[in-house]
């Protein structure tokens, strides 16, 4: 008898030892699938984005076509944007086409013609809404890489781990909270 | 800790919806029995069957389409078009913020301001907006309304909320039959107590308990409604601005709210609860408000 309830209890706890890996591993998994998907939000909007922004430049070079440098600026971002890279670097051109998309609104600002025409303002509202959904998409991305790496460095998280990696934090550019200040 | 929160939550909003289906059933069967006593005692083994199927249709139908419901009888439509490019833009980056697919957005013409969400789990999910509420508020303000909105989606009030509304629907309906029956059935019983029919002490008992019951009905469900309106709401505006990130533009909503609105939507009883702040009632009623006071809600979005 005495034998059969200590293989009874090793059977026990190894079973529960078992469920709690699976259900660990799969919580992980799980995580960090999340992560996976909230980057391609934000590739779809990067996306979206690369392929607006040559209407908006073409739409403005027919009123303002010497404003060529703030045009180079864009066109470069744009490229960086969606050309490879880590996360981080394509963020960064993307943040970086932010600055010089709100440069080009505050151009516009001097050409009434262009500021009246009705493409220019669904181009502007357009593209201000693709910002706002990448900066949405990103707070997603960074909320889901704060659970899991919340997950992953907590006790007992950390033990199933299996030395997995903390994710980086996308990070939130400082011209996003300060207003731009354009150079004439 | 968020998420985990939101994980209660979708437990609570899951449980609260079968107990309530569970509630509504017993109610209509009782409410069968007690029509089909009056009228027809001896088809009384039919009726019972029938209002079981009744009752698996009605309640299958309810979950998978009261939203349409809902939205119809608010008179929403689509918003298509270049009017409602930000609201789009804003449903879609909230929807995005909080990890959920798109909900289809749309819009109610009315001068009231107010929103609501519906649908039976965040796949299939709409956000409805007034034309007072896009004309009146600015673009933050807007972005706390509709983060209130998403997070109900996102929590899953919208399932519980939706199935009261229309489930709280039908109560309504079968009330109004049982109030009509107690007129008509008044004197039915006279007629049999002058027959001399067995069981007449029985018949007065189930005809108390069902006009009991059919005067309970809707009090019961408003009941459920009070109990949980207020919580949810209150939640729905902290993870609102925590997924907007800036409780300011909700509170300052609410406030321009409070000046505007007439109460006066005129949107039936039974859906009132789905909305962002009580459409047939104004700020100053608020001692029947199926909504917690708007006061209230500014004070702990501006204590954050």
């Amino acid at each position: 008898m005495d034998g059969l309830f200590l293989i009874g209890g090793i059977v026990v706890v190894a079973a529960l030892i078992v469920l709690v890996f699976v259900y660990y591993y799969n919580r992980i998994r799980v995580l960090g699938n999340r992560i996976e998907e909230a980057w391609a939000q934000i590739d779809v909007q990067l996306k979206k984005r690369y392929d607006l922004v040559p209407n908006l430049v073409e739409t403005v070079k027919g009123y303002a076509s010497h404003e060529r440098a703030i045009f180079e600026k864009i066109a470069a971002s744009r490229e960086r944007m969606v050309s490879g890279g880590s996360r981080e670097e394509r963020m960064e051109a993307s943040n970086a086409l932010t600055g010089a998309l709100r440069s080009l609104f505050a151009v516009a600002e001097a050409y009434p013609n262009l500021k009246a025409s009705e493409n220019f303002k669904l181009l502007q509202e357009q593209l201000e809404g693709i910002e706002n959904k990448i900066a949405y998409a990103r707070q997603f991305y960074n909320s889901s890489v704060l659970d899991y790496n919340n997950l992953i460095t907590t006790i007992p998280g950390t033990w199933f781990a299996g030395g997995r990696q903390k994710h980086a934090f996308l990070e939130v550019p400082e011209a996003e909270r300060a207003p731009v200040k354009v150079a004439f | 800790m968020g998420r985990l929160d939101v994980r209660d939550e979708m437990a609570k909003n899951r449980r609260a919806s079968v107990l309530l289906i569970a509630v509504v059933a017993a109610i209509i069967l009782v409410l069968a029995y007690t029509i089909a006593f009056l009228f027809a005692p001896e088809y009384l083994i039919v009726v019972l069957p029938f209002s079981l199927i009744f009752i698996a249709i009605y309640t299958y139908s309810s979950y998978m389409y009261g939203d349409q419901v809902v939205l119809s009888a608010t008179g929403a439509v689509p918003a298509e078009g270049r009017d409602y490019i930000y609201l789009r833009d804003t449903v879609e980056g909230l929807s995005i913020a909080a990890g959920i697919a798109l909900p289809k957005p749309y819009v109610i013409h009315s001068s009231e301001m107010n929103a609501f969400a519906t649908g039976r789990d965040p796949e299939h999910a709409s956000v409805a907006v007034t034309s007072g509420l896009i004309q009146e508020l600015n673009r933050q303000e807007l972005e706390g309304v509709i983060s209130h909105e998403i997070s109900h989606i996102r929590n899953r009030d919208i399932q519980f909320m939706t199935l009261v509304a229309v489930l709280v629907g039908l109560a309504a309906i079968l009330s109004h039959v049982i109030l009509r029956t107690f007129r008509y059935g008044g004197l039915i019983g006279g007629r049999r107590e002058r027959r001399g029919r067995r069981g007449g002490g029985i018949e007065i008992i189930i005809l108390v308990v069902g006009v009991i019951l059919a005067i309970f009905a809707p009090i019961l469900t408003r009941l459920v409604q009070f109990a949980v309106s207020r919580r949810r709401e209150f939640l729905a505006d902290a993870s609102g601005a925590e997924l907007s990130r800036y409780p300011e533009g909700l509170a300052s909503a609410l406030e321009k709210i409070m000046r505007h609105n007439q109460g006066k939507m005129d949107v039936s009883e039974a859906v009132s609860h789905l909305f962002f702040v009580d459409p047939n009632r104004s700020a100053l009623d608020a001692l029947y408000a199926t909504h917690p006071p708007i006061q209230e809600r500014i004070r702990r979005l501006r204590a954050m």
